[in-house]
C-alpha cells in the first residue's frame, strides 16, 4: 500500500551512505552515526537528525560506524586500513588500529571495554581498549572478505558474514561453533539481543536466524534486491530499503507488505530503527539520511501531528519559520515536490 | 465509504546541517564540558604570534596564487578520473568551491559554473 510521509532529510555528506548505527538511549536523548565514503563520518541527534559534529581523521572511505551504548564513544572503519576510536562527546579521535587491509564492521561490548573488527583481510580481530597497543586476539575461518561483525550472547559470542556464509563463534575458545551457508551475497547483517534473532538479507530477501543456532525462523521476499533490513525493538514489524530506492514496512508476524516510501534519489544502503521504535534512518547512495516515523501521524521530534482545524493556522506558522539558507530550501523545495502538494495543503476532503 | 486521506504529518523545521564554517562540531553540544584544560593548552599552541604569522604569510601567498589565476585557462583533475577545462574564476572564502567560465563539458560549452573542491583532485594553469 503506497501512503505518503514527510521524512526528514539530514544533508551533509557528499558520498554515498554506507552504513548508519544508533546508540541507546541516554539521558541526553539517542544519537546517529552515519559512515560515508566521502571519509567524513557523522555524529547527529537521533531524534532530530540536527548534525552535532564530524569525526575528521580517516583518509579514505568509511565503511562502518557504530556508537557505544551510552554514546561516549565512536568507532568507525575505513578503506584507509584502520579503525578508530572517537570521543563522541569531544569529537576527538582516541586510538588508530592499523590493519592489513580496508576494515568494514566495527562493534563494542556492551561494557565498551573491547572492540570487534573484520575486513576484506578475513580476520576477526579483538582489541582490548583499554590496552590499545598491545595485539588483538585474532579469529580466523572466513574463506572471503568480511563485510560485519557483530557480538552477540551478552558478548560472549560472536557473528560475522562474508560473502557466503554466516558464522557464530565462541569467544573465550576462539574458535568456530556453527557455519550457515546463504545462497547469495549478504548484504546486512543486525542482531536484536532481545529474543536472540539475527536478520539478513541477501538478493530479495530478508531473512530471520536464531543467534543462536543460526536455524532459520522465517523469510520474507522483496519486490527488489535488498540491501539492509532493520526490525521493529518490539518485534512488530521490520524495514528494508534496496535497490529500487525504497523503503518498504513488512509485518513481522505474517509478512504482509504494510507501507512503502519513496524519497531516496539512490539505492538505499542502510536502514535502521532508532532504540524507542519511533523512526527509523535510512542511508542511500545519493549522500542523505532520511527519518521515517514508524507511526505516521505522531507528533514526535520534528514531526508535528496537524490537526484540520487548526492546520491553516499551522500551515501558516510553519511556512514563516522555514528555514533560509540555499541548502536547506532546496532541500525543502525536494520535499514538497515528491509529496506534491500534501505538505501544506488545505483540509482533506473525507471521500464516500 | 473509504477511509479519510490521513493527514500528513507536517515539520517543524528541517534538521540542521553542518556548520558552513567548516568547522568540526561538538562544540554547541551539552555533553562537552570536559577537559577546558587540555582545549586551551591546544589553543595556546595554536594562537602563538610565530604561528600566526606564518599561518598569515602563507594565506597571503595563496590568496595571491588564485588572483594570479583568474582568467588563465585551466585544467581541473576530478576524483573519477575526469579532466575538464575551464577558463578560473575564483573561490570562495573557504575554497569550497570554485568559479570558472567556459567550462567545456560533453554536453557543449558552459558559460559560468561552480566546481565543488571535494570533488577537484587537482588543478593547473600557465604562468604566462
Amino acid at each position: 500500500m503506497a501512503m505518503r510521509q514527510t521524512p526528514l532529510t539530514c544533508s551533509g555528506h557528499t558520498r554515498p551512505v554506507v552504513d548508519l548505527a544508533f546508540s541507546g538511549v541516554t539521558p541526553y536523548g539517542y544519537f546517529l552515526i552515519s559512515a560515508c565514503k566521502d571519509g567524513k563520518p557523522m555524529l547527529r541527534q537521533g531524534d532530530t537528525g540536527d548534525w552535532i559534529g564530524t569525526f575528521l581523521g580517516h583518509k579514505g572511505a568509511v565503511w562502518g560506524a557504530t556508537l557505544n551504548t551510552d554514546a561516549t564513544k565512536a568507532a568507525t572503519a575505513a578503506a584507509d586500513f584502520t579503525a578508530k576510536v572517537w570521543d563522541a562527546v569531544s569529537g576527538d579521535e582516541l586510538i588508530t588500529l592499523a590493519h592489513k587491509h580496508i576494515v568494514k564492521s566495527v562493534d563494542f561490548t556492551q561494557d565498551s571495554n573491547y572492540l570487534l573488527t573484520g575486513g576484506q583481510d578475513k580476520l576477526l580481530r579483538i582489541y582490548d581498549l583499554s590496552k590499545p597497543e598491545a595485539e588483538p586476539d585474532v579469529v580466523s575461518g572466513h574463506t572471503s572478505g568480511i563485510k560485519k561483525a557483530l557480538w552477540s550472547s551478552d558478548d560472549k559470542q560472536i557473528l560475522s558474514a562474508d560473502d557466503k556464509t554466516v558464522r557464530l563463534w565462541d569467544r573465550s575458545t576462539m574458535t568456530e561453533v556453527k557455519s550457515l551457508n546463504v545462497a547469495m551475497s549478504v548484504s546486512s547483517m543486525e542482531y536484536v539481543p532481545e529474543g536472540q534473532i539475527l536478520v539478513i538479507t541477501y538478493g530479495k530477501t530478508i531473512a530471520f536466524h536464531s543467534a543462536e543456532t543460526l536455524e532459520q525462523i522465517k523469510s520474507f521476499e522483496a519486490p527488489a534486491t535488498i540491501n539492509s533490513a532493520s526490525l521493529h525493538p518490539a518485534k512488530e514489524c521490520l524495514v528494508a530499503g534496496g535497490e529500487d530506492f525504497k523503503l518498504y514496512k513488512y509485518d513481522y508476524n505474517t509478512g504482509e507488505e504494510l507501507e512503502s516510501y519513496k524519497g531516496h534519489f539512490g539505492p538505499i544502503h542502510c536502514v535502521r530503527f532508532s532504540p524507542d521504535g519511533e523512526l527509523y534512518a535510512s542511508g542511500s547512495e545519493d549522500g542523505t539520511l532520511r527519518l521515517w516515523q514508524t507511526t505516521v501521524g505522531k507528533t514526535y521530534g520534528l514531526w508535528k501531528c496537524v490537526v484540520p482545524e487548526e492546520e491553516n493556522a499551522e500551515a501558516a506558522k510553519a511556512r514563516t519559520t522555514l528555514p533560509g539558507t540555499a541548502e536547506e530550501e532546496i532541500v525543502a523545495e525536494e520535499i514538497a515536490s515528491e509529496n506534491s502538494d500534501t505538505v501544506y495543503s488545505s483540509t482533506p476532503e473525507v471521500k464516500a | 465509504m473509504a477511509d479519510p486521506i490521513p493527514v500528513p504529518v507536517g515539520i517543524l523545521r528541517l534538521p540542521r546541517g553542518p556548520d558552513s564554517s567548516g568547522s568540526r562540531g561538538f562544540s554547541c553540544n551539552p555533553r562537552n564540558f570536559q577537559n577546558p584544560h587540555n582545549s586551551q593548552n591546544s589553543q595556546d599552541f595554536h594562537n602563538s604570534q610565530d604561528v600566526q604569522n606564518s599561518r598569515a604569510e602563507l594565506r597571503a601567498r595563496f590568496l595571491r596564487l588564485l588572483s594570479s589565476a583568474r582568467g588563465r585557462p585551466a585544467r581541473f583533475s576530478l576524483w573519477n578520473g575526469l579532466e575538464l577545462r575551464a577558463e578560473f574564476g575564483a573561490a570562495d572564502v573557504h575554497t569550497g568551491a570554485f568559479q570558472v567560465d567556459s567550462l567545456q563539458t560533453p554536453l557543449g560549452i558552459q558559460g559560468s559554473a561552480l566546481l565543488r573542491c571535494g570533488d577537484v583532485l587537482e588543478f593547473s594553469f600557465p604562468l604566462e
